[in-house]
């Protein structure tokens, strides 16, 4: 459904992406893992053009198209077929939570406002905050605005959503409700491709773990062949890092 | 009107200018001292406890922001000596520039109380708190620790006001001050009132150049001072 | 001068200068007009850095912010009527420039002028809002103008408003000046009933008062209108 190939990006003399390949299928939750700086970020915002590739290409169903030169049209298609969730939600200040999740749908989709509305509203039950459909950014804590930010995601009916760090700007009591609602969301079949360092999350929802480093995919497999017998070097020493000693005991 | 265009006149007419900055100047300075006093004033009673003369410093404030320079000029101009003269005093041989510094004093204060009221305010409480525990007096706190950190936050907003005052200025000509934008009347008057143009854009290129200079001066200090906070902070 | 205010000429007078309040508010509304969606634009020059908009901006706006509006008048005021004599001499327009109504002058120059306030507050207030705003509306699929128009103007305008408002009424203000394009306008009428009998005093107290008024309503209006944009920040407030 999503095909990546070659893809790179720079900044300045700083190559972030050498040359990444990807690929996606319908119902995949797809985690990356990778420290900080390994380009994960990137490559997502690479997909959704929120930065323009240096180079490479991509499939998205029926769309062809080369990441560097892909016309404003084309951008466009590709991103009714892809919604985001953003680190720092950024949900849209000046609007209410309900009209936060319908302007993609009112104004990008021209889905009349009633039926938008409607949406809207399942959309915000779904990760609970019925209660909150008028509540503005500035008055919702910052796990119900990322709360927002998914139902926001989900609203659209993409093909997949793409999910960037959606706990790291969370404060730690809160991380728990999001990530409960991105597990409900997986459930029901959502095609996700999510960037985290929530391992449990990785562990106990992905299909597929994809480790980064450096630019590279270092390493992919199922999460037990991520973390049980990871077989990179690289990927051994990253887990030690990140994971207690005990880890493998839980699994 | 005039049918040529002489950019002879331009260079000319800058020298002829550029003496009567003096007296532009002489306005300035005057405006700022007493501004800046009468500013200080407002200021404390706008940050002060009694609910009068806080509506007083703000009602005054707003009065001012609302007021023309020009109209208030006039008022000046005319009425005090007009008021003076309702008690026998005869203020009609006073030097204009007297007025126009009233002028400009009453307008300046008006933005510096705002300045220094916000500068103010701007310094964390704990930072007197902290002041008076270490054994400082009162007065000792705010000379030796709200104000020079009030001072840094102020020195922008201070600037500003400054160009403010030097471009309303302008405007003293109009009561026959003879400042440079005075002399430039005078000349264009001696011109028999052709090559205007000429004059205004020279003094436009004067007053533009002046204006750049003040700016880069406030950038400097603003350097020179956050830069002595960030030596404080690493020792 | 001595023989206390002449209360007849102070009550006549307030309702000369002001009706010179039409004037003042059309040069200001049409100013504003023009000043606020090309000072828009001009401001996004400046922040997007594109090459020759950006410079001419910036020195757009150090001319007319390094200049007192005065100058400026005379400038417009003896340039432009040579230009329009130029080319209506070039293509035989019978038409004589004294015939021009000064109010267009006074609409170029407090134009021009307000263009260049409203470049600087639109450049800050368009710092504050986030580079994530516009990518969030990107993500849920809204072309460029659909983002700008629906996200990210609403929030610039509401941290702009209060330096917009600070700029009107500057503006107000500023068509005092505006006696020197001989426009008949709040001072200017004033001025002239006092010349009759000196009456200078009365004539400027109540010139101060149309312009305090004006001033405190438009003031008071940007208020109202600021509360209603910033609902959505009431909390943070």
């Amino acid at each position: 459904m999503l095909e990546i190939t070659n893809i790179h990006k720079s900044f300045g003399n700083n190559e972030i992406l050498k040359g990444v390949d990807l690929q996606i299928d319908k119902g995949d939750v797809v985690v990356i893992l990778g420290p900080s700086g390994s380009g994960k970020t990137t490559l997502l915002r690479c997909i959704n053009f929120l930065e323009k590739a240096d180079q490479g290409h991509a499939i998205f169903g029926d769309i062809d198209v080369n990441l560097k030169t892909a016309s404003k049209k084309q951008i466009h298609e590709i991103r009714q077929k892809v919604a985001f969730v953003f680190q720092n939600y950024n949900l849209f200040n000046n609007k209410t939570a309900l009209e936060n999740v319908t302007e993609g749908l009112i104004i990008g989709r021209k889905v009349s406002k009633d039926e938008a509305n409607e949406i809207g509203k399942k959309a915000l039950d779904k990760v609970g905050l019925a209660e909150k459909y008028n509540a503005y950014p500035s008055e919702l804590s910052g796990g119900q605005q990322q709360r927002v930010g998914i139902a926001r995601a989900v609203a659209l009916n993409p093909d997949i959503i793409l999910f960037d760090e959606p706990t790291s700007a969370l404060d730690p009591e809160l991380v728990g409700e999001v990530l409960t609602v991105m597990r409900n969301i997986a459930n029901e079949g959502t095609t996700m491709l999510v960037v985290t360092h929530e391992m449990s999350f990785a562990k106990d929802v992905a299909n597929r773990v994809i480790f980064m480093d450096a630019g590279v995919v270092v390493e992919e497999g199922t999460p037990k062949d991520i973390f049980v017998n990871p077989k990179e070097e690289r990927t051994k020493k990253f887990l030690k890092r990140v994971l207690p000693e005990d880890y493998i005991f839980y699994i | 009107m005039e049918k040529y265009f002489d950019v002879t006149y331009i260079a000319e007419s800058v020298p002829l200018l550029l003496p009567f900055l003096k007296v532009t100047f002489l306005v300035a300075g005057l405006s700022v001292l007493f501004g800046t006093l009468l500013g200080f004033i407002l200021a404390a009673m706008k940050t002060g406890n009694s609910k009068i003369a806080k509506k007083i410093a703000y009602g005054y404030t707003t009065i001012l922001r609302c007021t023309p320079s020009i109209v208030l000029l006039f008022l000046t101009y005319y009425g005090i000596p007009s008021i003076a003269g309702n008690f026998g005093i005869n203020l009609n041989d006073v030097d204009k520039i007297v007025f126009v510094v009233i002028t400009f004093s009453l307008q300046f204060a008006a933005a510096m109380s705002e300045v220094i009221r916000t500068a103010y305010e701007s310094i964390d409480k704990g930072q007197f708190e902290a002041a008076v525990s270490v054994g400082l007096s009162n007065a000792q706190a705010y000379r030796r620790i709200i104000f020079p950190q009030a001072f840094v936050v102020a020195l922008p907003n201070f600037g500003n006001s400054l160009l403010e005052l030097m471009k309303e200025g302008a405007l003293a000509y109009t009561i026959g001050l003879i400042d440079i934008m005075g002399k430039a009347e005078l000349i264009i008057g001696a011109n028999y009132n052709t090559h205007a143009l000429e004059i205004y854009l020279a003094l436009a290129v004067v007053y533009w150049i002046l204006s750049i200079v003040i700016e880069q001066l406030f950038l400097k200090l603003e350097k020179m001072f956050s830069k002595g906070k960030q030596v404080i902070k690493t020792t | 001068m001595s023989e206390g205010l002449n209360y007849q000429f102070l009550v006549d007078t307030f309702f000369v200068a002001l009706s010179g309040v039409p004037i003042a508010l059309l040069i200001t509304i049409v100013a504003l007009l023009i000043a606020l969606p090309l000072g828009f634009l001009l401001a996004l020059t400046r922040i997007n850095r594109i090459p020759v908009l950006n410079r001419f901006a910036q020195i757009y706006v150090s001319f007319v912010r390094g200049t007192p509006v005065i100058i400026q008048i005379f400038i417009i005021y003896s340039s432009v009527p040579l230009l329009l004599a130029s080319i209506f001499e070039k293509y035989n327009i019978n038409m004589n420039v004294y015939d021009v109504n000064p109010i267009w002058y006074a609409f170029i120059v407090f134009s021009l002028n307000t263009t260049a306030i409203l470049i600087e507050v639109f450049r800050s207030a368009l710092s504050t809002v986030s580079k994530g705003q516009l990518e969030a509306a990107y993500s849920v699929g809204l072309t460029n103008v659909q983002a700008f128009r629906r996200i990210i103007i609403p929030q610039t305008l509401v941290v702009a408003l209060p330096n917009i408002c600070t700029a009107t009424v500057n503006l107000i203000k500023a068509t005092s000046l505006g006696y020197a394009m001989s426009l008949q306008e709040i001072t200017l009428r004033a001025k002239v009933a006092a010349n009759v009998g000196y009456n200078y005093v009365e004539a400027y107290i109540d010139i101060f008062l149309v312009y305090l008024i004006l001033c405190s309503l438009v003031e008071y209006i940007f208020k109202l209108y600021e509360k209603r944009l910033r609902r959505y920040k009431a909390v943070n407030a």
